[in-house]
């Protein structure tokens, strides 16, 4: 039976077994190859390549998307930042995305190592170990609830009823219940850094 | 819909640059953000109290958007990142 995470001394303490810190990592990863940054082959333009290693997208570049991203989980993981000006909207993903992409992709990667050091279903992370957690925990939940379709905070809490309508080989089971899993394990990390 | 002002707690930079039209940073609210971790990454990231940080989260919460910081563009840029890669919906635009 899982324990959430408690704060013990300077280390936050949960019990997970090997099902469910399976569960976690498979969710981890695959948002991590959801976020994974675009990878570059050298141009051969030193300049280019020096940028394209900060993150920074060339101008020129024609995988840059001047309007929102495609899919709409993404658009809920990197979000369009400025409403009224399209060019300046454009201009903030060219100059953020890569970066924003990589520091997600290394938060999901430090959660996912805690979790994989795990012993007798203890994962025990030092504070920053947590503070990557909680983030991680986030950006699965955000693309989990894109997934399940929440638009509203009605939708978030209407949730919980469609868990119990739900029929047994319904798919969205598995992800309403994977998300509510998730739900718990951040709230019990967010009140632990919080005390 | 009416958006709670947000206090200045950056008046040393809205000074530097008054004359530069003012930015603000927005968060939006969202279904999937806790209202716990919103309260919480206020206080880690701008190092608001806590109380202050609840009352925005609870502005975002309950008027559907808060103005969390202003100052000059690229600092509301700066926030609007951290505020992204903390997985809050934030956007920065021209204070009107």
């Amino acid at each position: 039976m899982a324990k959430a995470f408690k704060r013990k001394g300077n280390r936050f303490v949960a019990r997970l077994d090997d099902v469910e810190r399976e569960v976690v990592v498979g969710l981890l990863q695959q948002t991590q190859e959801f976020l994974a940054p675009v990878h570059r082959e050298p141009t051969g333009d030193t300049f280019d390549d020096l940028v394209a290693t900060l993150g920074v997208r060339p101008l020129d570049d024609p995988e840059i998307t001047p309007q929102a991203p495609p899919d709409p989980a993404l658009e809920r993981l990197l979000p369009t930042a400025n409403l009224d000006d399209p060019a300046i909207a454009a201009e903030f993903r060219r100059l953020t995305e890569g970066g924003l992409r990589e520091r997600k992709s290394d938060n999901l990667a430090m959660a996912i190592a805690a979790l994989l050091a795990a012993e007798d279903d203890k994962v025990r992370l030092d504070h920053a170990q947590a503070q990557a957690m909680v983030v991680a925990l986030t950006d699965v939940r955000l693309l989990l609830g894109e997934r399940l379709g929440l638009r509203t905070d009605d939708d978030a809490d209407a949730l919980q009823d469609r868990l119990e309508a739900a029929s047994e080989d319904d798919p969205q089971l598995y992800l309403a219940a994977y998300y509510d899993f998730m739900t718990w394990l951040q709230e019990s990390l967010t009140q632990a850094l919080m005390s | 819909m009416s958006i709670a002002p947000a206090e200045l707690s950056r008046t040393e930079i809205a000074e530097d640059t008054a004359l530069d039209p003012p930015w603000i940073t927005l968060v939006w609210n969202d279904p999937v953000n806790l209202m716990s971790y919103v309260t919480y990454v206020f206080q880690t990231y701008f190092g608001y109290s806590r109380e202050k940080s609840e009352k925005l989260m609870l502005d975002v919460h309950q008027k559907g958007r808060a103005v969390v910081s202003n100052g000059p563009r690229e600092t509301m840029e700066r926030d609007t990142e951290a505020l992204q890669g903390y997985g809050l919906w934030a956007t920065f635009q021209k204070d009107e």
